[in-house]
């Protein structure tokens, strides 16, 4: 064993030998500003679009690892959730990385560590809602000095050096801005524990920080009053706060009213905790906002709840609204508006639009001009169902685009379900029976032992596409965007006991909450049902057998051009799962590749390729146990190659030129597979 | 024998060699039992049923279908990051980072109840013993997918 590992040793070195004999040359090529990723989604925009070239359909898959770095050591533990993208500039790539939510500086061609740093927040980092590296951090520079900003876990607002990783001691309070404080309310109950903070990358245009909030997931909330979501700016120089926008109108201020019965005074949430998008040449920035407090009811806030799941646009430097509008009036589908609006300049009928896209859980892309705020094609307002759980108000009409056509499932029907088979079919029937089913935007029911459990929902909490948002050609004005085809979400509400939530209803299924949140001795309300002695076995598997209880495609990638809101061609991204080709009940039958249900994938569009990751792990004859990255012909949508991760992609991919060399970086972790950042290149010999 | 070829021949045999120092790191020869044979007693899910909720379901939600910030535990997605793994890995990797506000502070048998509850979810079926607290014993159990068509 020994020996063996002696000639391991021996062997990596001469490996470690070769790569250095068989490095490319210096290349001539310039470094110009498209070899570059200077903020998350490549460009304020939220483009993820590099127009490079050198990987390509013709030599995808001969990419090789050529770097790697694990993240388990930036942290008091491992973490399997790394959904970072890193930036790159001037030849140094930087990234949140670890449990710790480190900052990290590499070397861009090597990997090699150029320096770290990292916060330790005690307990206020301990009890923060969201936790682990978050997705990124931003870059600055004035032509002089270049600055490196991220938010900890713990909500603090960090400036560093980018050249050495010291906190920038002018910035702030040495270097730190405590965004728990400052905020127009005060952050309860403490500032320890109080329930704020982000995972989001910070935005920075001109001279000017964006940073908005996120909250604990909002399923089953202790009480209707929580922190609210403010949206703030801050000077890049001094850490000053210019401006805050309310996304929950104070008294007096636009929207207010739309909070009856005074519920904008205790309501929460309502951050903005994903990528916000800011044109610089308008001055104007996208903030694309969350849901109010309690995802799933809204008794306790009638009205439409302004800006609650609405884009707004405001002034970059005074925070000022200029326009907003509303997707989901009085929110109860937990549809935040879950990714970075885009940017795109088109052409409709021939005259030239500034529009901004916003992709959705829902499958809608919404397209205004984003000047104005006008909807380029017609959004109408059309009745919707209405429901009939105790003490919630509805809204009778949901705004629905009339182009593009959905790009992914936003409702459930019979025929939506899996039907590889007769047999299948009814037992997928027969599980959907105990639900009620819709369109997009059929509200969420009562749960009751004798049914409904609650409404079968899709394209709602964890559907359609989420936080990595989508992608877009510039050049060609087409959208590329990956979307969860069948994440179903079964939505039932349980009356909560009060020592358990002051809400009167909050997610759960009949039979199961008493047992779930019940204290002891404790009498649940008036509708929920009777306690048993023993838990009621009232689980329903949405799968059969592991099968999705949906019909292919599982996960989809949809083209869409934005001149004419078409959809040119939509694949299923993603190997068929192993559950699916290796199920019995399919022996013999011949399934075209089904995609999989995942709903964090980003994509990456360049030069000529659509490139992204899968997000399960499959065994198959042509790979071991892993993932696999792949590249599309972003014309026609046609797989032009692939290269094996050994875990899935649960960050989006980022590309950049170094020393005349074209990299991609994707995060990959999940399951036994802890987080890894992994930088590919082509070997030396394709060049 | 050019240059361009020996780089191409020893970056072949470093792929190779590489490929085999990760394959050298996961688990050995393959474990006797499977999630197929009943390695959990229903009591043990029942106890770990109320354990699950109090600290797991807030994240990965009532019926285990994951929320924004947590993976499903039912389902194809979860099937397939365990498949061809042990159940040693999987509870490994619940000690190691669950619950996520404070790993580590559940019991090795709270654990081990989580998992079989898990195990009764997923269909797998119960048996007459319960499941290991130890990773060492569990990494003895084999976690497939599906059920093996072929059993002694």
């Amino acid at each position: 064993m020994r020996d063996r590992k002696m000639f391991r040793l021996q062997f990596g070195l001469l490996c470690a030998a070769a790569a250095v004999l068989f490095s490319p040359p210096a290349s001539p090529q310039s470094q110009t500003k498209n070899g570059d990723w200077p903020s998350y989604a490549a460009d304020l925009a939220g483009t993820r679009y590099r127009p490079l070239d050198q990987i390509n359909a013709s030599n995808f898959s001969d990419l090789e690892i050529a770097w790697r770095i694990k993240t388990d050591n930036f942290g008091d533990r491992p973490e399997y959730k790394l959904e970072g993208t890193p930036l790159m500039v001037n030849g140094v790539l930087y990234a949140t990385a670890g449990s710790r939510r480190a900052v990290i500086a590499l070397d861009p061609g090597t990997g090699e560590l150029l320096w770290i740093h990292g916060e330790h927040e005690g307990k206020r980092g301990g009890a923060a809602p969201r936790q682990l590296s978050g997705r990124g951090l931003a870059y600055w520079s004035d032509g002089k000095e270049e600055r490196i900003l991220y938010v900890t876990p713990g909500y603090r607002l960090i400036c560093l050096n980018a050249k050495n990783g010291q906190p920038v001691s002018s910035f702030g309070k040495d270097g730190i801005v405590d965004l728990k404080l400052d905020d127009d309310q005060e952050i309860f109950p403490d500032l320890v524990t109080g329930e704020i903070g982000i995972q989001s990358a910070p935005v920075v245009a001109g001279n000017t920080i964006i940073i908005g909030a996120a909250f604990r997931e909002g399923m089953t909330p202790r009480s209707m009053r929580n922190n609210k979501g403010y949206v703030r700016g801050f000077d890049v120089r001094t850490g000053k706060r210019l401006w805050i926008f309310h996304t929950i109108p104070k008294k007096g201020e636009f929207g207010y009213d739309t909070w009856e019965k005074d519920s904008a005074e205790y309501t929460g949430n309502t951050g903005v905790w994903t990528q916000i998008t800011v044109d610089e040449q308008l001055g104007l920035a996208y903030l694309p906002v969350e849901s109010p407090t309690s995802d799933f009811y809204g008794g306790h806030r009638p009205g439409n709840n302004l800006f609650g799941e609405t884009l707004v646009c405001v002034d970059l430097k005074t925070g000022e609204r200029k326009w907003h509008f509303q997707l989901v009036h009085h929110p109860l589908w937990d549809m935040d508006i879950s990714s970075a609006p885009i940017l795109a300049d088109i052409t409709v009928d021939g005259k030239p639009v500034k529009a901004v896209a916003q992709p959705s859980k829902q499958g809608f892309l919404y397209v205004f001009d984003r000047i104005t705020g006008k909807p380029v094609w017609p959004i109408p307002e059309k009745p919707v169902e209405v429901g009939s759980v105790p003490g919630e108000t509805y809204s009778h009409t949901q705004p629905i685009p009339s182009n593009p056509p959905a790009y992914s499932r936003n409702g459930v029907s019979v025929d939506d379900l899996i039907d590889f088979t007769p047999a299948l079919h009814d037992r997928a029937k027969e599980i959907a029976s105990k639900y009620h089913l819709g369109p997009v935007f059929t509200p969420p029911t009562a749960s009751k032992l004798e049914g409904p459990l609650g409404t079968l929902t899709i394209g709602t909490a964890s559907g359609g596409t989420n936080w990595p948002g989508g992608s877009y050609d510039p050049e060609t004005h087409i959208a590329y965007i990956y979307a969860c085809n069948a994440c179903v979400e079964p939505i039932g509400l349980v009356a909560a006991p009060k020592d358990v939530s002051d809400i009167a209803y909050i997610a759960g299924t009949a039979g199961q909450e008493v047992t779930i949140l019940r204290g002891p001795g404790e009498n649940a309300g008036a509708d929920s049902p009777k306690p048993k002695k023993k838990p009621a076995s009232q689980y329903v598997p949405m799968n059969i057998d592991g099968l999705p209880l949906m019909k292919p495609p599982y996960g989809t990638i949809s083209a869409i051009n934005l001149d004419t809101g078409e959809i040119l061609w939509q694949i299923a991204h993603g190997e068929t799962p192993d559950v699916v080709r290796n199920s019995p009940a399919l022996k013999g039958m011949t399934i075209p590749r089904t995609g999989q249900e995942t709903y964090n994938i980003g994509t990456l569009v360049t030069k000529s390729l659509v490139i992204a990751g899968e997000g399960q792990v499959t065994t198959t004859a042509d790979h071991p146990r892993g993932a696999m990255l792949r590249a599309y012909d972003k014309k026609t949508g046609k797989e032009v190659g692939a290269v094996f991760m050994p875990a899935p992609q649960t960050g989006s991919p980022m590309t950049y030129v170094h020393n005349g060399k074209q990299y991609i970086v994707v995060a990959v972790s999940g399951g036994p597979y802890s987080g890894e950042y992994i930088a590919y290149t082509l070997p030396s010999e394709s060049e | 024998m050019n240059f361009l070829r020996l780089g191409s021949t020893v970056t072949l045999s470093c792929a190779l060699f590489l490929l085999s120092s990760v394959r050298a790191q996961e688990p050995a020869a393959p474990a006797a039992r499977s999630v197929w044979d009943g390695v959990y007693t229903e009591d043990q899910a029942k106890r770990g049923e109320p354990v699950y909720h109090k600290e797991c379901a807030a994240c990965h939600g009532d019926q285990l279908t994951g929320g924004e910030s947590a993976p499903p535990l039912t389902g194809g997605a979860f099937l397939s990051n365990w498949n061809g793994l042990t159940l040693g890995d999987l509870f490994d990797r619940i000690r190691k980072t669950m619950p996520q506000t404070n790993p580590g502070r559940l019991t090795r048998q709270q654990d081990a109840d989580i998992l079989a509850f898990m195990l009764s979810r997923n269909k797998f079926p119960s048996g007459k013993t319960e499941l290991y607290r130890q990773s060492e014993m569990l990494k003895e159990i084999r976690f497939e997918s599906e059920k093996p068509t072929e059993k002694k």
